[in-house]
């Protein structure tokens, strides 16, 4: 009978040597790209949207209305009267500031105007509504 | 002569390091939150004083858009009056902006409906290709 000699086969093994380098590569990823929220403001549920557009960062104010009409600004609560001399403000630190709103869905559009006015008596032109995606 | 001992070669320990890796890949991974906002863009018209000049936009060159307090939509585009769906307002309003460019949507909503409406009609106006929208603050 012929002895049949088996080939030695190659070791199979997952290299793991480049793994902590995949992991920092991540890491480093994520700590890029991570942004600490600076401002908590209020609850709100925002509206849905299917046209939405992305909002340049660095240049927004973001205005929260909640559904009682409560404003907040800055973590700040304001009453409407007040908005133009805080926005006012904002102009004067960024001249290319432009207003965010993240306004809970069910605010009655009366309070929305109201503000409205005053970002146009503060001459803050540029204005966003927030809103989620529309799947 | 005097043999020199052999020292063992100082390391940091190295294998431990991607499991470092991960647990601070974890942490980040857990925290991260992505902070993009996303929204309608529209540019209000300057507060009107005694300086400003007043534009007089002709008859045929303005649509108005009415959203009473429960959402209902109305549209008036010439002549004709008309309750809209909302499914059929972008529509509507897209072959209004492609008969005539120079279209000025006026939307006035009320001060009792909910701004949800406002957002959705705004949303549908956009969708549509309206590029002159005057959103109406009383």
């Amino acid at each position: 009978m012929a002895n049949i000699k088996k080939s030695a086969r190659p070791e199979t093994a997952i290299p793991t040597a480049s793994m902590s380098d995949i992991a920092f590569l991540l890491l480093l990823f994520f700590m890029v790209s991570t942004v600490f929220v600076r401002e908590k403001g209020i609850p709100v549920r925002m509206p849905k949207a299917a046209s939405i557009e992305k909002i340049p960062r660095n240049h927004s104010a973001t205005i929260y209305v909640n559904k009682n009409g409560l404003i907040s600004i800055d973590d700040f609560v304001v009453s409407i009267p007040d908005v133009k001399y805080v926005m006012q403000k904002k102009l004067a630190e960024d001249f290319n500031v432009l207003t965010c709103f993240r306004t809970d869905k069910d605010t009655s559009y009366g309070i929305m105007s109201d503000i409205l006015n005053q970002l146009r008596e503060a001459q803050t032109l540029r204005v966003y509504f927030e809103a989620k995606l529309l799947r | 002569m005097l043999r020199r001992k052999r020292k063992d070669l100082g390391g940091i320990p190295t294998a431990s390091m991607s499991d470092v890796a991960f647990l601070l890949l974890v942490f980040f991974l857990s925290t991260t939150k992505f902070d993009i906002k996303k929204g309608l863009g529209i540019v209000l018209p300057a507060a009107s004083d005694s300086t400003t000049k007043k534009v007089r936009l002709k008859n045929e060159n303005l649509t108005k858009i009415w959203i009473d307090k429960d959402g209902i939509v109305t549209l008036k585009s010439g002549g004709n009056e008309q309750v809209v769906p909302m499914n059929d307002l972008q529509k509507m309003v897209n072959q209004i902006v492609k008969d005539n460019p120079d279209m000025v949507i006026s939307l006035k909503t009320d001060r009792k409906s909910k701004y949800q409406y406002m957002v959705k009609v705004l949303d549908k106006l956009q969708a549509a290709g309206a590029e002159k929208i005057s959103l109406s603050t009383n």
